[in-house]
């Protein structure tokens, strides 16, 4: 399958990227750290690590995400491999999604290392392995996914700086989407607080993918999240591999 | 894919289909989220906050930015607790407000209405002076916070001694209005030690220029000399109540049996009024209607 | 014999700068490649034969024009595969080695695998450098990125094979090798379309060319109608004649030690030199008559506009 080519090409380049093991070392820190900024706490002190461990999780994994799809579509542009690709029997499509499935592909490598060294260090910690962290993790997994095909998108047509800040963004309008949501509220109703409406309901919600608190505090949740979560990563990621199909298709290579 | 495509123009997919596509996976994904807003999820309101151990730490992290963290967290804590349907909001009430103080020191506003939360909502006095002691140990120019305090101990705890305490420290504030002064005289007297307050009093009709005040001062000194010689009286009235077993004619009898030194007389210099039936001593005048 | 590649009317322009002047690159280009033969496209730098190949491979989208390959839109997969390109600076991924990439590459258009591999090593060694095959490609140097693209462009054994500037930065012996494998192709029944300004070599194996300036072709034909046979003079060197003597007859000379180089203009006056040299039992060391070359033709127009 080409696309399964592409994809397998694109993982061998990227597990190369010097950047992202900057990053898992920089995580693999920070899940270390927290195991002796567990001694500092009073009372539970496995909370601190989970938080920590999730939190850098999350927030390492995201940068990978935007560094590595920016960096990589940027560097085949930038030094023609491009060219020599897409000359040959390929669709676009098929150039653009091997690359997004190779970009996802080295994001679930790094993250399942970090996650070991996090499992660890839990396991080390009470001695069980929590099915929920887990969850959590996946569902940081599909957050990732999301903001890898941003950042897939927005090299398609901008600079790298530009692309990641982008990127970096959107990962942050995700997480405080609440917000709008709070201040549409206080709007008084009228064609502008529709409009706000529907803007917030455009407005990428990356709350969704966010079960890091329930999980750490042991909360109950409902199930159905999990389904409509999961689906709305598929819709929205669909929706900005389309937008990115869109504008590859019209890009000329000079 | 396995298959090779055999399509005779050779483009991907049309732009009007993905545009269609484009279209619909937004709906679809729009359409989701209002069904995971619908899904309530157990929330912790605040739990990022709470779990934060110090806002020393915290200001070290924000690089430089602590001030405007400040603002935020403010902010988002009026709308926390405005919310009642949280119960347990009070909880971090201290700690919260630490926050904001270590993040940014000199930021008034959340000293005042942390403390007007803890005093009135949260039904916790001692807080509230708390946060208002350290607005003023951060900002020693700000007499509003002892001021605060002054009140708070009159009104809410109707501790006087301690009202009075917050008073002086108001007053000492340079730049501090006078009215502080007079609420300090005031707190003196109602903590019942009439000597100081009469001080005061006497401190303030002689320093100010102001006739208003002069006046008011006035009254004031009246009433505190009028009280203190009204205890002075009644305490020798009990002595010649145990010696002589029935109240005096009259004040002069006291003075003749040497209970009293002297018959004090009010501040205008008139005598006080005696009812030798029951033993009550007043003054002769209403001391705010001088 | 069916046209292989066909080009109508190809206009392109680009919007350059922050604020976007349209700067119009290709204005009504048309040409055709016929079966078997060896096509140059010559042209100045900034002419557009980059733009052009680019369009036909749809790496660039035209405003106007029809581009045909093999009587397929230029677009279609069954076009692309009968296709092979070379770019001009050839750069592939760094961290894979050569047999790993043309693999990856023999991937795209779905070849079983035994047979890919077959060919992997094939042309491998077509190109000299079956020693090279397990190297990782960020270790070659230029001419062996050269032969590596050299080698991607054939793993299909394509019908229509494209050549950016093949030749620039090879080795004299570089180019003669890339020359025999041209004229290889042609022999093995295959077009290769040709763009280059180094037209000696243009000269030694193509058999039509087009030259285009500033977006527009204005000469195409076989090579041999486009350069006369006409000779333009004849420079001789001879030795044991008396400068004396030779003046008048020759446009320029200039002696060195015993020979004298001269430069004659027209056939009667070689004539008489020769004479001169057989009667006064002189030498001739060589005789060399200069025909219009390709450069000379190429200036010429070029200058013109």
């Amino acid at each position: 399958m080409k696309i399964g080519a592409i994809a397998l090409n694109t993982f061998k380049e990227a597990i190369r990227d010097r950047i992202l093991y900057l990053l898992f070392f920089f995580a693999a820190v920070c899940i270390i750290f927290s195991r002796i900024l567990a001694l500092l706490t009073v009372g539970d002190r496995v909370k601190i690590i989970k938080d920590v461990g999730l939190a850098s999780l999350s927030l390492f994994g995201a940068l990978m995400a935007i560094l590595m799809g920016v960096g990589l579509v940027f560097k085949e542009i930038d030094k023609r491999t491009i060219h020599t690709l897409l000359v040959k029997p390929i669709h676009r499509y098929q150039f653009l999604l091997g690359k997004y499935f190779g970009l996802v592909l080295t994001l679930l490598v790094m993250l399942l290392g970090m996650s070991i060294i996090f499992l660890a260090v839990i396991f080390a910690h009470t001695f069980k392995l929590e099915w929920q962290l887990l969850v959590a993790i996946l569902f940081i997994f599909f957050e990732l996914c999301l903001v890898t095909s941003v950042a897939l998108l927005f090299s398609c047509f901008s600079t790298p700086i530009l692309s990641s800040l982008f990127s970096l963004s959107f990962y942050l309008i995700g997480h405080f989407s609440w917000g709008l949501e709070t201040l549409i509220k206080k709007v008084k109703p009228g064609l502008g607080k529709t409009l706000a409406q529907l803007l917030y309901h455009f407005v990428p919600d990356l709350e969704n993918f966010n079960f890091k608190m329930e999980v750490v505090q042991k909360l109950p949740i409902p199930p159905k999240i999990f389904l409509f979560s999961t689906l709305y990563g598929i819709f929205y990621t669909v929706f900005v591999l389309t937008l990115a199909l869109l504008v590859f298709r019209k890009r000329d290579f000079i | 894919m396995a298959v090779r495509k055999k399509s005779g123009h050779g483009k991907d997919f049309s732009p009007i289909f993905l545009a269609f596509f484009l279209i619909l996976s937004c709906g679809v994904f729009m359409a989701l989220k209002v069904e995971t807003d619908g899904i309530i999820r157990k929330k912790i309101p605040g739990s990022s906050i709470i779990y934060i151990p110090s806002g020393k730490y915290l200001k070290f992290a924000t690089f430089g930015y602590s001030s405007l963290l400040a603002d935020i967290i403010y902010v988002w804590a009026i709308q926390y607790y405005s919310d009642y349907n949280i119960p347990e909001r009070f909880e971090y009430l201290d700690h919260i407000f630490s926050i904001i103080s270590e993040l940014d020191l000199h930021y008034l506003d959340p000293y005042d209405t942390g403390a007007l939360i803890a005093a009135y909502e949260a039904q916790d006095l001692d807080l509230a002076l708390k946060l208002l002691d350290k607005g003023l140990e951060k900002n020693p120019d700000q007499w509003f916070f002892p001021y605060t305090g002054g009140h708070y101990a009159q009104m809410i705890k109707k501790d006087q001694k301690l009202a009075q305490e917050y008073y002086k420290k108001a007053m000492e504030v340079k730049g501090a209005p006078d009215i502080l002064r007079r609420l300090y005289a005031d707190s003196l007297y109602k903590a019942m030690d009439y000597q100081s307050a009469l001080q005061a009093w006497l401190e303030i009709y002689q320093t100010t220029t102001d006739e208003r005040v002069k006046k008011i001062a006035s009254n004031h000194l009246y009433r505190a000399k009028a009280t203190i010689d009204i205890q002075n009286i009644k305490e020798a009235i009990e002595k010649f109540k145990q010696r002589f077993g029935r109240n005096p004619m009259d004040l002069s009898q006291l003075v003749k049996a040497g209970f009293l030194g002297s018959l004090p007389k009010d501040l205008d210099g008139k005598e006080y009024v005696y009812v030798p039936q029951t033993g009550e001593v007043e003054a002769p005048t209403i001391w705010w209607k001088r | 014999m069916a046209a292989v590649l066909k080009v109508e009317d190809l206009h392109k322009s680009f919007k350059l700068g922050f604020i976007p002047k349209i700067k119009k690159i290709l204005k009504g280009i048309s040409f055709s490649v016929e079966e078997g033969e060896i096509y140059g496209y010559l042209g100045p730098n900034g002419a557009g034969k980059t733009t052009t190949i680019k369009c036909i491979l749809g790496l660039v989208h035209p405003e106007r024009g029809k581009i045909e390959v093999f009587g397929l839109h230029h677009l279609s997969l069954q076009a692309k595969e009968k296709i092979g390109y070379l770019p001009e600076n050839p750069y592939f991924y760094d961290y894979l080695t050569a047999s790993e990439f043309l693999n990856f590459c023999g991937q795209l258009f779905l070849m079983e695998k035994k047979k890919k591999e077959e060919r992997v090593k094939e042309l491998l060694q077509l190109v000299g450098l079956e020693n090279a095959s397990d190297l990782q490609l960020r270790k070659f140097s230029r001419g062996m990125l050269q032969r590596v693209g050299l080698a991607q462009a054939l793993l299909s054994s394509p019908s229509l094979v494209i050549l950016d500037e093949p030749l620039g930065g090879l080795d004299p012996l570089g180019r003669k090798e890339l020359r025999d494998i041209i004229l290889r192709l042609k022999k093995e029944g295959r077009t290769v379309f040709l763009s280059s300004h180094i037209l000696q070599d243009i000269e030694m194996v193509c058999d039509r060319v087009a030259i285009l300036v500033n977006g527009e072709v204005i000469s195409q034909g076989a090579l041999h109608q486009l350069v006369s046979e006409k000779i333009h003079f004849t420079e001789v060197i001879l030795s044991g004649i008396d400068t004396e003597e030779l003046k008048g007859l020759a446009e320029s000379s200039s002696a060195k030690g015993e020979r004298t180089l001269l430069k004659i203009l027209s056939e009667e006056n070689l004539e008489k030199i020769l004479e001169l040299v057989h009667s006064k039992k002189g030498k001739i060391h060589s005789l060399v008559p200069r025909t219009e070359t390709l450069e000379d033709i190429f200036v010429e127009i070029v200058k013109q506009r």
